[in-house]
Parts: structure tokens; C-alpha cells; sequence
């Protein structure tokens, strides 16, 4: 009976991030705007577990939500899924290159993914006609940046939940 | 030097074409089928409409369920911030009436005034008859279009391009039709240029959408006499939304001809959509 509830209890924290990844998709929710500050849970929430955690989050649940993302956003269908893949490859890559990971490690490789991410937002809406707020962009990148260490530190909590 | 090089193709290859643990699709093709996805969108057939569409539609009411209990609790706070602000509401309520009791005598006289001398020119008067009016079904903050779904579509005969009025106020247009659904792009996007009418002065121009700030008008004479206040309607110049549709009304501020909007766009539940004007019936 322990054994069954442990079971039931490691598939549903194992599930977490795919239905987290799936709310924030269909709920719009994706990118917070708190007045001047704007943070991409998206794009923290695919990085954290394609680099931590890959067996967890499959490419082709990442390549649904921003489908889902792509649709309720109105913008042109493929964007948002380029956009999270390109975060997931520098994350794959990341974990491939990386022997001992650690916050510091994360943080800074996810300069690079956001760069690319956003790269991927620019060319594609540059040439769907749809109008593009740099300054928008550009504070969405830093205030993502800014927090990852706090969402890191709360997917490493459910992590660890499943562990115990 | 080969070595390093070596390495890594090895380590991009791992991390693109190798599918890993319980990894159903590789990145690399995913990532091309998202690139064909963007690049279909730009196609416009039938059959991918159809298809198009169908997505849409499904994926509207997906989020309109998912969105559901977030959207009580919204309604539940506003419910309740009305309740405590009842007596402050009705007093404000009492005088605002008062007001416009006194308003209606003036009102009366005048829009009889104005059908007699219309009628002395010899002009049609427009009527705007024909509504349809519909729910809005989802509102996203979408940080690239200010826009909202609806829960009508090509079943209620909405076609792209069609006004949307909250109650009688023009709050944008109709930009993506399908089965069951629409997205109306709001008067705020930075996409939205309108050709409107400045009253008293008489003066046209366009109304410019600007994201998160109020809309400016442009394209306005040099030696205008616009005062704040004015009101601003449709021209209906462009020959797609009928004349006369109150929009909002203007204000100088820092330079800019902004228009304070009549309608709150963070606050519409129900819009009409005006299927055709009714002297083209």
C-alpha cells in the first residue's frame, strides 16, 4: 500500500511540468506582466527541465504548448514553437557540454538561449508583417534572466519531492 | 584542432538528432516542422483555412475551459469589491442621473433639429441596424496584439474587417474568422489605423493604435482648433465601417493628440459586431 501511494505520488510531481507547461500554454499565462517587469515562464520552465530534468518534458509536448501559445496569442502558427525549441536545443547542448551542474552554470548558459529564443522572435515576426516592441523585448529578456534563480529554485524543491 | 571540431558536431548531433530518454521526436525535426508551420501560414488555401481553423477553434475553447476557474475567482473579487463600494457607487449613481435627466431635454431637442436639417440637405441618414452581438470568450495579454476572442464566427456570417462596437462605441475590428470563434484587433494595437472625424471642428483623421498608451490622431491639419473634448467618430471613409460610430474623445497631453477612449477595453464582456450597414441592405 506505501509502495502503491509512493508510486501514485512520483507520477503525479513527474507530471507537474507537463501540465504547468500546458496551463501557462492555454491560459495565456506564458509571459507575466507586472506592470514594467515581464518574465517568460515559458521559456525558464522548458530550460530548467530539458537541462535538469530531460526525460521528464518530451520536444513534443514543448512543440504542442507553443502551438497552444502561437494560437491564443494571435500570432502566426510555428513561432512560439520555434522560439521554445531553440531554448530547448541550447539547453541540450548545455547539458551535453556540462559535467558538474550548478545554479551559476544554468544562469549563465541561459544568456544564450534567451539570445537565441528571442533571435528566433525577431526573424519570424520580422517577416510575418507582425509589429515587433524591441524595448518590450529587450526588458522581457533581463527580467527572465533576473528570474530564473527563483523558479530554479522552486522546480529543484518539486525535484526533490519526487526524490524523497 | 580536427579533435575539437570533432567533438563538437558530436555534441550538436547528441543534442538535435538524438532522441534520448523516452524522447519521441527528435529537436531537428521538430524544429523544421515548426519552420514549415510559419511558413504555410503565409499560404492562403482553402483547405489549409479549413484546417487552420479547426485548430483555432479547438484550441479557443481549451483555454476558454482552462481559464474557467481563474475566471470565477475574478468575477468572485470583482463581486465583492462592488459590494463594499455600494453605497460610494449609488450616491455617485443618484447625481450622475440627475445630470442626465437634465441632458435628455437638451438631447431631444437637438437630434430633431439635426433629422430636419439632414433632411433639408437631402442626405441619407445612416443607420447602423444590422448587430450581432456576441460574448467575448477569451482575453489574453498577448504582448504582440491587443485583441480579444469572440465567441461567434463564419456561423453567425462574420467576415474579417467588420466594426465592433461595445454597446454603441467603436472598439476595433474583426481580423481572423473562423467556424466559431473571431479575434477582434482593438483600437490600442499597434497594427490599428482608423480614419475618423473630429467634431465640432470637422476635421479627419487617422486613429493611431500604440500598444499599452491611449491611441493618438495623425495626419491631422497643422492649423487645427481641435479642443480637448472633442469627440471623435468614424469617418467611414475607407468604406468598410459606417460613419458616426463615437470613439472616444480628445485630449492634448505633452504634445500628443491622444483620444480618451469611451469604452474601458479591459472591461468588456458582450460587443456588438456590425454585420452590414443598414442602407446597403
Amino acid at each position: 500500500m506505501a509502495y502503491f501511494s509512493t508510486q501514485i505520488r512520483f507520477s503525479f510531481l513527474n507530471i507537474i511540468p507537463v501540465l504547468l507547461l500546458f496551463f501557462l500554454a492555454f491560459n495565456g499565462t506564458s509571459t507575466i506582466n507586472l506592470g514594467f517587469v515581464s518574465i517568460n515562464l515559458h521559456f525558464i520552465l522548458v530550460y530548467y527541465y530539458i537541462l535538469r530534468k530531460p526525460q521528464i518534458l518530451g520536444y513534443g509536448f514543448i512543440f504542442l504548448s507553443g502551438i497552444i501559445s502561437d494560437v491564443i496569442f494571435g500570432l502566426p502558427l510555428g513561432i512560439n514553437a520555434l522560439a521554445l525549441l531553440g531554448i530547448a536545443s541550447v539547453a541540450a547542448y548545455v547539458r551535453n557540454v556540462t559535467v558538474r551542474i550548478n545554479l551559476l552554470n544554468d544562469w549563465i548558459s541561459f544568456i544564450p538561449a534567451i539570445l537565441f529564443a528571442n533571435f528566433v522572435y525577431f526573424l519570424s515576426l520580422y517577416f510575418s508583417n507582425v509589429p515587433i516592441d524591441y524595448l518590450y523585448l529587450f526588458k522581457n529578456s533581463i527580467f527572465t534572466f533576473i528570474f530564473y534563480p527563483i523558479l530554479w529554485a522552486a522546480f529543484s524543491f518539486i525535484g526533490g519531492l519526487s526524490q524523497n | 584542432m580536427a579533435t575539437s571540431r570533432d567533438d563538437f558536431g558530436i555534441i550538436i548531433r547528441s543534442a538535435l538528432l538524438s532522441k534520448g530518454a523516452k524522447q519521441r521526436f527528435s529537436l531537428l525535426a521538430l524544429i523544421i516542422v515548426s519552420m514549415i508551420l510559419i511558413y504555410v501560414e503565409s499560404i492562403d488555401r482553402k483547405p489549409l483555412n479549413f484546417f487552420r481553423h479547426f485548430i483555432k477553434d479547438v484550441i479557443y475553447r481549451g483555454s476558454a475551459l482552462v481559464s474557467a476557474p481563474s475566471k470565477g475567482f475574478n468575477s468572485f473579487t470583482t463581486n465583492i469589491s462592488e459590494h463594499i463600494n455600494l453605497y460610494k457607487n449609488y450616491n455617485q449613481l443618484k447625481s450622475e442621473n440627475n445630470q442626465l435627466k437634465n441632458n435628455i431635454y437638451t438631447q431631444g431637442f437637438l437630434e430633431l433639429e439635426n433629422t430636419q436639417l439632414r433632411k433639408l440637405i437631402e442626405e441619407q441618414i445612416h443607420s447602423v441596424s444590422n448587430l450581432v452581438s456576441a460574448r467575448v470568450m477569451l482575453d489574453k495579454q498577448s504582448p504582440y496584439l491587443n485583441s480579444f476572442i469572440i465567441n461567434i464566427g463564419s456561423n453567425k456570417g462574420i467576415k474579417n474587417g467588420m466594426a465592433v462596437l461595445d454597446s454603441s462605441n467603436f472598439i476595433g475590428r474583426i481580423v481572423d474568422v473562423n467556424f466559431f470563434s473571431s479575434r477582434v484587433l482593438l483600437i490600442s494595437d499597434l497594427n490599428s489605423r482608423i480614419p475618423v472625424l473630429v467634431e465640432p471642428s470637422g476635421h479627419h483623421a487617422i486613429l493611431n493604435g500604440h500598444g499599452i498608451n491611449e491611441p493618438t490622431l495623425e495626419y491631422l491639419p497643422e492649423s487645427h482648433d481641435i479642443q480637448d473634448g472633442d469627440k471623435i467618430y468614424t469617418s467611414g471613409k475607407e468604406g468598410i465601417f459606417p460613419p458616426g460610430i463615437p470613439i472616444g474623445k480628445f485630449k492634448n497631453e505633452k504634445n500628443l493628440n491622444k483620444v480618451i477612449l469611451f469604452s474601458d477595453l479591459n472591461q468588456i464582456t458582450f460587443i456588438n459586431v456590425v454585420i452590414e450597414d443598414g442602407n446597403n441592405n
